[in-house]
């Protein structure tokens, strides 16, 4: 059972952890000028579930720093302090996400995460002794203790919480190879007790043997009801301190309680009193030490001679006083002495350690029993007493004793569930099918067989079939749609910690979020926005200084906004900083050797389409974030992936507008269906400007060979479909085929097919992996008949 | 886990089939005249040919690709594989579906024969001597009676 399979738990793991790192940035970069009691809670609460999750996937050093960041705002949450450096927090906070992340982003690639977070932690440490210092909750002494403790010490044990901190040296020393009890108890509600039960044995094996559970075996099935009903039990010897296994307890992930107790040789000290009239009293004590011979150790009695005559008048008188060593936790050794024959009183006392027992003992009165046969009263009495036991014993809570119960409650109802999470393979294979749909239906509604039938009922019913489906996909189609909102709040972080490093005020305004996208696409554009973020930071607003100087308001603006329009989503970062230096730009590509016709000649459009050339940079001094002219072209790149383009405005001294278009979804393509050679192919609509007939007299040839046409005075270079595929055309000659003028970043060219077919829209599949990739065919899709068309991917004709 | 490597899928040739009636089991086919064998564990179906719909920039033996019931799966002619003489596809052409590490890749054959069992003590290694004209693709040669097959390297017969 050492290795049990966590695959299936890995996904949702990650997923959930993405998640809380997000809504965690977030509620950090809100409020990096002051935490409401609100969000510290809410960060306390994530950072706990990322604790805990990752403690029950064994991500061990994830889960330390998560820890160390839950005791920041442990204490900003209970002391409330007013002296605090919320911008250090943040950067602290800021740090320890990006660690997790880091290790998060092995995870997924499958590799260990082995990053040692020893350095933040400690950090991370110090930070909270300065806090606590700075605002008089601990004294200088402790924090230097503390700063030591979070020294190279901290990497074996887990993180121990202020609490555990000040815990005595000498029961640490004590405590060698000591034997204990743990009852744990798990967050209601938390699920797979019997997982999470065999993760805590497997955490700890390192440290501790001899291991005895309650359910003997955790991880069967059955044991996840006892363990949600009982808790769980386990016993085990360690040569940790009390201290330590408590510690490692506690980071136990939904964890309630922990109830920890050292089983390890208590001192007892008992005064029994035998009841009046039952005589030989002698004998009766006799026979209690007996008893506990074969249990106890060390068991000292007054009187000292038990069995002589004189005894018996002395217990009769003072009670039988004897102390003992015992392996059991006080309420079994009370149970065990309450068993007496002819008990009256029982006073029981733990002696904690020989300077402190009065202080610390435990010290419980039994009600008289009248006899021996436990009566109601006083079977209820020890019961009663143990609620109220924790103080003295050491029964262990967690440090948090609060927090848990409410995160817990906060997590445990959700405002019912009104969003699932959907493997988004399944949402492609629902998309898939759903085209097969479309295309069966087609195939069944055109079917040959039906051509000259007067079928007026089927057509009927053909016709809702149609609707039926085209509401289907359009449910399918909007269920991959994901708002941009993740995607533009993101870029908070950037443009503060942007600010943070250069030394701008600039704030981000965002507009639109709201607006869904193919989730797909969503991940292309997250790279791209981010490098035109940095880029309008960087460039185009200037340092407050200087904005003052030219009359602006010292805090510049980018705004970040998205909107539909028709097929197609706006993404519009608008900056108000100094705009394009068009001049610099010219000079730069100039010096680079990027003109192609006269200076004079470049529109102003042309000339900012220089900025998303690789290399060209116009920032002269090279930045942590940008002026190494290298960005803006994956910027292109990256946009073009997905069908989109972008274009750049800007004026000067008043800001830069890059306009990001980009098709609402892949999946599906409006495209043209062609002919050439037998295959039908389909192109993209968007990348079509226009289709004509030609004449041969309007093609001419170079010398090389090349075929050109003119069109309205213009010349476009000729690719015969044909040849580019190295096919053989049904059509040779110009007048019989048809061209297809497509677009790509500004240049154009001629398609020449043999056969226009029409418009349709196309469900796009990739082509099998065991086929390379082909330049000029990004895909294809099946047609209403079942046969395959190869989807044009226009990009390939320009790359040379 | 090594039972999971056993059980390979085996969906449409017989119902009946588990994982260890999948075992020592070969689909054999015919090139040009010759009997060659495949292990069955890689065959997930036998289709008749269908539409073949030419890809540009590939291989000379990658036909092209088919519609299988929604899937795309890209088809590999097996005689110009072999680099034979290629031959009109007739009625009695086929094509072997066959799903290995992920790939799902139909053969064209001239035509199937049958499942048969091949024990593994049947079954002999190529001849060692490391002649020009040794097929690389024959993994093994199994014997059955008189009748010799020779057995596929599904990997080196798609990847190399």
């Amino acid at each position: 059972m050492a290795d049990f399979s966590r695959e299936s738990m890995l996904d949702m793991f990650i997923y959930e952890m993405n998640q809380l790192l997000e809504q965690l940035e977030q509620l950090i970069i809100q409020g990096e000028d002051g935490y409401s009691m609100d969000e510290i809670n809410e960060i306390f609460r994530i950072m706990h579930t990322i604790k805990g999750s990752a403690a029950m996937m064994l991500y061990d050093n994830v889960s330390k720093t998560a820890h160390s960041v839950e005791d920041l705002f442990f204490f900003l949450r209970e002391e409330n302090p007013s002296n605090v450096d919320y911008s250090k927090l943040t950067d602290f906070v800021l740090e320890g996400m990006d660690f997790i992340k880091a290790e998060l982003g092995k995870i997924e690639e499958g590799s260990t995460p082995d990053a040692d977070p020893t350095d933040i932690i400690s950090r991370i440490k110090g930070f909270l002794q300065q806090l606590k210092v700075e605002n008089g909750k601990a004294s200088p002494e402790e924090a230097a203790q503390a700063a030591q403790a979070a020294s190279p010490a901290v990497q074996t044990a887990s993180a121990p919480s202020e609490a555990k901190a000040e815990s005595s040296a000498a029961q640490n020393q004590a405590s060698l190879n000591n034997r204990y009890i743990a009852k744990i108890k798990f967050e209601e509600g938390c699920e797979m007790e019997n997982v999470r039960a065999f993760t805590l044995v497997n955490n700890l094996k390192d440290v501790i043997y001899d291991v005895v559970t309650d359910p003997a075996d955790v991880v069967a099935e059955a044991s996840e009801a006892i363990i949600k009903k009982n808790g769980f039990t386990m016993t085990f010897s360690s040569d940790k301190s009390y201290e330590e296994i408590c510690s490692l307890i506690d980071t136990t992930v939904y964890l309630e309680s922990a109830e920890v107790q050292a089983c390890a040789l208590n001192r007892y000290s008992a005064i029994i009193k035998f009841e009046e009239g039952c005589e030989m009293e002698n004998i009766r004590a006799f026979t209690v030490i007996h008893n506990l011979e074969d249990k106890a150790s060390n068991i000292t009695h007054i009187p000292e001679d038990v069995v002589s005559e004189a005894s018996t008048e002395i217990i009769r008188r003072d009670g039988f006083k004897f102390e003992f060593s015992i392996g059991k936790p006080y309420d079994d050794v009370y149970e065990m002495l309450y068993q007496t024959v002819f008990l009256k009183e029982l006073h029981l006392e733990q002696i904690k350690s020989e300077s402190e027992s009065t202080e610390a003992a435990e010290v419980k009165e039994a009600a008289p029993a009248p006899t021996p046969a436990p009566a109601p009263a006083p079977a209820a009495a020890p019961k009663a007493q143990k609620e109220e036991k924790p103080k003295a014993a050491p029964a262990k809570k967690k440090p948090e004793p609060k927090a848990a119960p409410a995160a817990a409650a906060a997590k445990k109802q959700p405002p019912a569930q009104q969003m699932i999470s959907v493997n988004i393979g399944k949402l492609d294979h629902l998309m898939n099918l759903m085209g097969e749909l479309v295309i069966s239906e087609a195939m069944t509604t055109q079917n040959p067989d039906l051509d000259g039938l007067e079928l007026e009922s089927f057509n009927k019913s053909a016709r809702q079939l149609r609707k039926i489906i085209n509401d289907v996909q359009d449910t399918v189609m909007s269920m991959r749609m994901v708002p941009l909102s993740g995607t533009f709040l993101k870029m908070h972080r950037i443009v503060r910690d942007m600010c943070k490093n250069l030394g701008k005020n600039v704030e981000l305004v965002i507009e639109g979020e709201e607006t869904e996208v193919d989730k797909n696409i969503i991940e292309h554009i997250s790279d791209p926005l981010m490098h035109i973020i940095r880029n309008s930071v960087d460039h185009g607003i200037e340092m407050p200084e200087d904005r003052a100087m030219l009359g602006k308001d010292e805090k510049g603006t980018v705004t970040l906004e998205a909107k539909n329009s028709g097929g197609e989503v706006l993404i519009i970062v608008k900056d108000d900083g100094s705009g394009i230096d068009k001049e610099k730009v010219m000079a730069k590509a100039k010096a680079s050797g990027l003109l192609k016709k006269p200076e004079e000649e470049y529109t102003d459009k042309e000339i900012y389409q220089f900025i998303f050339h690789a290399g060209l940079s116009t920032n002269d001094t090279v930045t942590n974030y940008s002026g190494r002219g290298v960005g803006m072209d994956v910027v292109v790149s990256n946009i073009e992936a997905v069908g989109g383009s972008i274009i750049v405005d800007s004026a000067e001294g008043e800001g830069t507008t890059n306009i990001l278009k980009i098709p609402l979804t892949l999946a599906i393509v409006e495209g043209m269906l062609i002919k050439m050679g037998g295959t039908k192919y389909t192109v993209p609509i968007a990348s079509i400007i226009e289709t004509f007939k030609a004449k041969q007299e309007n093609v001419f040839m170079d010398p090389d060979g090349n075929e050109m046409i003119t069109l309205r005075g213009n010349v476009y270079n000729v690719v015969r479909l044909s040849e580019f595929f190295g096919t053989t055309a049904e059509v040779e000659t110009i007048e019989d085929g048809v061209f297809i003028m497509i677009e790509n970043e500004g240049q154009s060219v001629c398609l020449f097919v043999d056969e226009l077919i029409g418009e349709q829209q196309v469900v796009v599949k990739s082509l099998p992996k065991y086929i390379k990739k082909i330049k000029g065919i990004s895909g294809c899709t099946l047609l209403g008949n079942g046969d395959i068309s190869l989807i044009i991917d226009v990009v390939g004709f320009f790359d040379k | 886990m090594s039972m999971d490597d056993k059980q390979q899928p085996n969906k449409n040739i017989d119902e009946n089939f588990d994982e260890d009636t999948t075992k020592d089991k070969y689909l054999t086919f015919v090139i040009d005249g010759e009997d060659y064998g495949i292990d069955i564990c890689n065959v997930i179906e036998i289709i008749t040919v269908t539409a073949i719909t030419w890809v540009p920039e590939t291989p000379p033996e990658i036909k092209g690709i088919i519609n299988l019931r929604g899937s795309i799966v890209p088809v590999i002619d097996v005689r110009v594989r072999f680099k034979k003489e290629e031959k009109p596809y007739d009625e009695f052409t086929c094509i072997i579906v066959t799903e290995y590490n992920e790939y799902t890749v139909g053969l064209i054959v001239d035509t199937v024969n049958e499942v048969l069992l091949i024990p593994e003590e049947a079954i002999s290694s190529p001849p060692n001597a490391k002649l020009k004209y040794q097929n690389k693709f024959i993994k093994n040669i199994g014997k059955i009676g008189d009748n010799v097959q020779l057995l596929l390297d599904v990997d080196k017969f798609l990847f190399s």
